[in-house]
């Protein structure tokens, strides 16, 4: 532990534990999950950081978004999200989620993620190194430290935005609003 | 290959046929022929279907069906080519000659908008939202159904 952290360590001490702590849901939508296994497996040994792999999503924290994102995906994609507990940060990978990438004119793929759900960081590139997932989450530690990262909350507060965008692309959506959407309507005027 | 390709002349006439390269045969077909050279082939040890696909020939108004068959002792591979009519896109199922074409006809019925008469199921595969042009066909325009449903993409500033 560095000696400069002591003070935000007694300061907030469930901010710092939760930072250096991420058990991440890594979603397999596409070519960007090859970039994993080096991450979590000895080469470069992500656990250092303490990023482990969560076996559900009710246990983790963090979420990356590897690749492109079919519209039969983003169904699952919100309904994980919205079972993760709270903090929760998101993470896109690759520059397909960011704005369709190669697949800026396909009929079945979505070209901004940030519409339908809240992302706090993104890793640009196609593919990026597996560097850059362990240089991403540096960044989101300073993020957090600013409280910036704060999808979470966006979601919870714009969620009448975010959930009409999802109903616009899916159509009708299985499951109730996850928050309250009368209430909401009178907060944002 | 070359006493197959006779044999495919003697029983069935108006048939084009093509050895581009060892152990692959092309034949083009009229749509009435095509169930019973399927049949044929089958019984010639042919029983393999590999896939079924579809081209576009959009100023020719007609689709192109794709049959390629294997033989495994033989190492060869047919390829069947029929023309259908584009605008009234109906053709006749082959499941009972080969079972697994199931998912390749629904899959063209969804991507191209093609009837399989006779098909159990002609539910959709892989498609989430419902199209009024299927949309692999020549006439779907990708871009501005993008616009619509997905909002408009920004455009990029090139600097050097």
């Amino acid at each position: 532990m560095d000696r400069k952290d002591v003070k935000k360590w007694v300061k907030e001490p469930g901010k710092m534990g939760h930072k250096y702590s991420f058990w991440v849901v890594y979603f397999c939508t596409g070519c960007g999950i090859i970039e994993v296994p080096p991450v979590i497996t000895s080469r470069w040994d992500a656990e250092r950081f303490g990023i482990i792999p969560a076996a559900t999503p009710r246990q983790a924290n963090l979420f990356l978004i590897t690749g492109y994102v079919s519209l039969k995906t983003l169904r699952p994609i919100i309904r994980t999200y919205e079972q993760m507990p709270e903090p929760k940060h998101t993470i896109g990978l690759g520059s397909c989620p960011i704005n369709g990438g190669m697949y800026w004119d396909s009929y079945n793929t979505i070209k901004h993620l940030d519409k339908y759900m809240p992302i706090d960081g993104w890793i640009a590139g196609c593919m990026p190194r597996p560097e850059a997932i362990i240089v991403a989450i540096t960044h989101l530690w300073t993020l957090i430290d600013k409280g910036m990262a704060k999808g979470y909350v966006r979601y919870r507060e714009q969620y009448k935005y975010y959930r009409a965008n999802q109903e616009k692309v899916l159509g009708r959506l299985e499951w109730p609003p996850l928050f309250p959407i009368k209430e909401l309507k009178a907060q944002n005027g | 290959m070359d006493k197959l390709k006779q044999e495919l002349g003697l029983f069935f006439k108006d048939t084009q046929m093509d050895i581009p390269e060892a152990d692959r045969l092309l034949v083009s077909v009229k749509k009435e022929q095509i169930i019973s050279i399927l049949k044929f082939l089958k019984g010639k040890g042919y029983d393999h279907l590999v896939l079924i696909s579809c081209v576009d020939w959009f100023k020719e108004k007609e689709f192109e069906l794709v049959y390629i068959l294997t033989c495994y002792p033989e190492k060869g591979h047919i390829i069947l080519k029929t023309r259908i009519s584009r605008e009234n896109a109906e053709f006749k199922t082959v499941i009972p000659i080969f079972k697994n074409a199931e998912p390749y006809e629904r899959e063209l019925h969804e991507l191209f908008g093609i009837n399989f008469a006779g098909h159990p199921r002609l539910t959709p595969l892989f498609l989430e939202r419902e199209y009024k042009i299927p949309p692999f066909r020549k006439d779907f325009d990708t871009r501005k159904y993008v616009e619509e449903v997905f909002g408009p993409i920004p455009p990029v500033e090139e600097t050097e």
